[in-house]
């Protein structure tokens, strides 16, 4: 071992440890999974070379190089909530129509790509039959970007899957074709924080009640400063309670956002009847014609009713009936919004403005008309 | 789940924390590190204490980044010798073992 | 192929490899009537996938696990707890579950998830595949979510006895565990070059090079807080990188789009005239492309590179020659300040060859530095920017201010210049 700076050496018991058989670790520290080796041959061959696309129909895309080869991708939904049975059957089909090679994209759909065109009927065939929809590409209604609810998340107030599949049925015709003025991005998350993300429509937990706190418990499972500095409103503070050091919320303060719950667990936010839906729309990642832009909400105070949300899905459907019959080709749905009016918006939807929607938080006057543009 | 020391018994849960912090001390903390498999020597009884003054002060675990600069300038190593020195010391983690042992509550969650 | 599917049930949806006969006496799993109603219709079921799972693997924490959401959907609570299992060496990368409720059902006591890091663009080919699955059903349930929000695969459900031996048989065949904590994350990556003609860069060995290099803070946390990669090959952002990511690398180019003059024709020929205004040159956001004599004309100048008018006619028109990246930071979303976008920092960089890549990886070495002297403990690398300014964290990570960092210059005097 080379000395320390300045010279100092380490001492044997230094030396022990830093080399103890408990420290031998066998572990590769590799990071990502190579993938070249995962890139089939054609993609191999041509990578980087590629010239442009075509959509010949909902589901499948037909991708050309430069040097003229062709590769064919069939893309299908799928649950991403899997099991190794299913993600075999995928296997199965890739062995048999895709050399050996698939792929998922970002949002959640699986895709297989071959050279030869004779394969992409019989694969579109066997996945119906097993029951993955093809589809997924081009103007539709793709898949739901979602976490894991009740399966898995430590601070869900609601499910994932089970609304992702609620959602899902209820727009699979149009996951299957290519109707829409423009993509829509879907995305549900089972608390405020909002992991599934901006999207064209979301669905997402909102809690109308201050978190209920467990002060037995709380000074032996939290670290109470992390838990008052999490409140972006500055709404909670050290208290006693029963002789316990514990904390207390000012409930005028309190905004409901749950941060607290995921620093302290004794501070209890999730509630069955409480913790409702809120629906938004307008969110957009990509830069074409429009920067990107935040959701807005539209709709709120709607009941978390497993196992099928029929209430959110009710308003889902909505938005999506009014934004196929208004929106014109390439307007996404925040787009439509901006042409025809939030005035418009509201009416064709039947959805309801109410002064909750107005911005109360760190940039709210830039969302203020400030300017003499009305709509009657 | 719980450990005996001394005929005495202390609850602990499925992780191997204690369940009372009230409950520590040092043959606590060795039977916490038998469990780990860690022996306990100078270096760790200097972090442990380190934590326990730390949290006795701020009521909080030292974030990671606090311990390696602490046992860098202890020790008069860089960051990352000082990391992985941590690591030598307790395998699992600083906060899995070093808190567990120290007798600190359960850092939290994946946010 | 694994399973078959049971042409009598037609009202139950069928995933293929389970046998969606309906819950009951002589089946291993318990009634779960609320969550059967995921069933039905036409959506592929996670239920049915999870039931066909338990009845040919009859491991019981399937059971138990279905037993605990069934409870979830009546109760409309949750009932998972965090904690800390981890592999030798790796501070993080294992998502600690334990049910609160073990008492009722003991079968789900331990839910942990691995989140393992899969090739960039989520490539893969059917022996890697297979062998991941095969390995993760010898150790844990058998459920896996391909993949997470942040990029990772998700083994869901093991017992952390077995934690140590699955990772290690993983890791022998090139798999690595996710980040978590305050540390590297896991980064997603678009398809790139692997098929896209719209890649600028080669966004997967980007990807690649750079997770590897920051591998060590990866699976030892130790920054103020996460820090999240997204890798776009151009400014459609397929990977949400600019809202959902804190180091936004989306390509980009510098020079003219590249047309192709007799697709454009076709292309007019087949969509007609009215078509390319209504589609192309009125949804233009800066007004550059016009009609010169009846021809499209782009005035490159004023193209901001949406990448609109390429999406519109892929076959006409493709990125300029001069290609390479744009990188923007402090994408987060919602917790604590509400959502905030990344906001371009680097308006351009050469991505061409390795040394591009290690100056890359030079000046995110710096940003991150700066970060963890001026960031506070669980604050975010944009809410650091955001509090200090722009212009602290430029001049602390050694960038020149560029125009293109600000939609327009401030419209107050409040500043006090150094002169």
């Amino acid at each position: 071992m080379n000395p320390l700076p300045g010279g100092r050496h380490y001492t044997q018991t230094e030396k022990n440890i830093m080399s103890s058989p408990a420290r031998n670790w066998k572990t590769i520290e590799s990071g990502p999974h190579t993938y070249e080796e995962a890139l089939h041959p054609v993609v191999r061959k041509n990578y980087g070379k590629f010239k442009y696309h075509e959509i010949p129909k909902p589901g499948v895309l037909r991708h050309v190089a430069e040097s003229g080869d062709t590769i064919w991708t069939v893309r299908a939904g799928t649950p991403r909530q899997d099991t190794v049975d299913m993600v075999r059957v995928l296997c199965d089909i890739a062995d048999k129509y895709a050399d050996g090679y698939l792929r998922f994209t970002v949002r959640n759909n699986v895709e297989f790509l071959t050279p030869n065109q004779e394969n992409v009927e019989p694969m579109i065939a066997e996945l119906e039959s097993l029951g993955f929809p093809v589809g997924g590409t081009g103007m539709c209604v793709s898949s739901v970007a979602h976490t894991q609810g009740w399966l898995h998340c430590d601070i869900p107030a609601t499910d994932a899957s089970g609304v992702v599949k609620s959602m899902m049925d209820y727009v699979y015709k149009e996951f299957k074709d290519m109707q829409m003025p423009n993509k829509v991005r879907l995305s549900t998350s089972c608390c405020a924080i909002n992991c599934g993300g901006q999207a064209d429509i979301a669905i997402v937990v909102k809690h109308t009640r201050p978190p209920r706190i467990n002060h037995d418990h709380l000074s032996t499972i939290c670290e109470l400063p992390k838990a008052v500095a999490r409140c972006p409103v500055a709404a909670i503070r050290p208290t006693v309670v029963n002789g316990k050091r514990s904390l207390m919320v000012d409930e005028a303060k309190c905004i409901c956002c749950g941060a607290c719950f995921g620093a302290c667990p004794a501070m209890e936010i999730n509630h069955p009847e409480h913790s409702k839906f809120a629906v938004w729309v307008g969110g957009k990642n990509s830069n074409a014609r429009t920067k990107p832009s935040t959701m807005s909400i539209v709709a709120h105070n709607l009941p978390n009713n497993p196992p099928r949300w029929p209430e959110v899905t009710e308003v889902i459907g909505k938005i999506l009936t009014a934004y196929k019959a208004g929106g014109r080709p390439w307007e996404r749905v925040g787009e439509w919004i901006n042409r025809i009016g939030w005035k418009r918006f509201f009416e064709e939807t039947g959805l309801t403005f109410d002064d909750n929607m107005i911005d109360s938080y760190r940039h709210a006057r830039t969302t203020f008309n400030q300017s003499a543009h009305v709509r009657f | 789940m719980s450990i005996e020391v001394n005929g005495v018994s202390y609850e602990t849960d499925e992780n191997g924390y204690l369940v009372n912090l009230e409950d520590w001390n040092e043959d606590v903390a060795v039977k916490l590190a038998e469990g780990e498999d860690i022996r306990m020597e100078e270096p760790h009884w200097d972090l442990i204490k380190f934590l326990r003054n730390y949290y006795e002060e701020y009521q909080i675990a030292p974030a990671v980044k606090v311990l390696t600069k602490a046992i860098a300038s202890e020790k008069g190593m860089d960051k990352k010798e000082a990391s992985e020195f941590l690591y030598g010391m307790f395998p699992k983690g600083p906060a899995l073992q070093a808190c567990k042992i120290a007798g600190l509550p359960k850092p939290t969650g994946c946010v | 192929m694994v399973g078959a599917t049971d042409a009598s049930s037609q009202e139950v949806h069928h995933c293929g490899g389970c046998h969606a006969e309906g819950s009951g006496n002589g089946k291993f799993l318990n009634p779960t009537p609320m969550l059967d109603e995921l069933e039905s219709g036409p959506w592929p079921s996670f239920i049915s996938g999870f039931k066909g799972l338990a009845e040919r693997t009859k491991k019981p924490m399937l059971r138990g696990v279905m037993d605990q959401l069934e409870y979830s959907y009546n109760t409309k609570m949750g009932y998972w707890k965090g904690g800390l299992v981890t592999v030798d060496g790796y501070g993080a990368g294992i998502i600690t579950r334990y049910s609160m409720i073990k008492d009722k059902f003991p079968e789900a006591a331990e839910f942990h998830t691995m989140r393992i890091q899969p090739a960039p663009g989520l490539h893969y080919n059917t022996a890697m595949l297979r062998e991941l699955c095969d390995i993760w059903e010898k150790y844990g349930s058998g459920i896996i979510t391909l993949h997470g929000q942040t990029g990772d695969i998700m083994l869901q459900g093991i017992e952390q006895n077995k934690v140590q031996q699955c990772f290690d048989e993983l890791n022998r065949k090139g798999w690595d565990l996710g980040g978590a904590g305050a540390g590297m994350r896991t980064a997603v990556s678009c398809i790139g070059p692997g098929r896209c003609e719209n890649a600028c860069y080669d966004n997967l060995k980007l990807h690649l090079k750079t997770l590897k290099h920051f591998v060590g803070v990866l699976h030892r946390p130790e920054w103020n807080y996460k820090l999240k990669f997204k890798f776009s090959g151009c400014p459609n952002d397929c990977t949400n990188a600019i809202m959902r990511s804190d180091l936004a690398v989306i390509g980009t180019w510098r020079d003219a789009i590249q047309v192709d003059r007799e697709e454009v024709n076709a292309w007019v020929e087949k969509k007609g005239m009215d078509a390319l205004v209504n589609q192309v040159i009125n949804l233009c956001p800066t007004k550059a492309i016009s009609l010169k004599d009846g021809e499209m004309h782009i005035e490159t100048r004023d193209c901001v590179r949406c990448m609109h008018c390429l999406n519109v006619m892929p076959k006409a028109l493709s990125p300029g020659k001069e290609r390479g990246i744009s990188l923007l930071m402090g994408g987060k979303n919602t917790l604590k300040v509400g959502v905030n976008m990344g906001s371009l920092v680097i308006p351009f960089m050469k991505m061409e060859d390795d040394e591009d890549i290690e100056a890359f990886i030079e000046q995110i070495e710096e940003i991150i530095d700066w970060w963890e002297d001026a960031g506070l403990d669980h604050e975010r690398i944009g809410e650091t920017i955001e509090r200090v300014g722009l212009k602290q964290f430029l001049d602390g990570v050694g960038l020149e201010a560029d125009i293109n960092m600000v939609s327009r210059p401030r419209d107050n005097p409040y500043f006090k210049a150094a002169y």
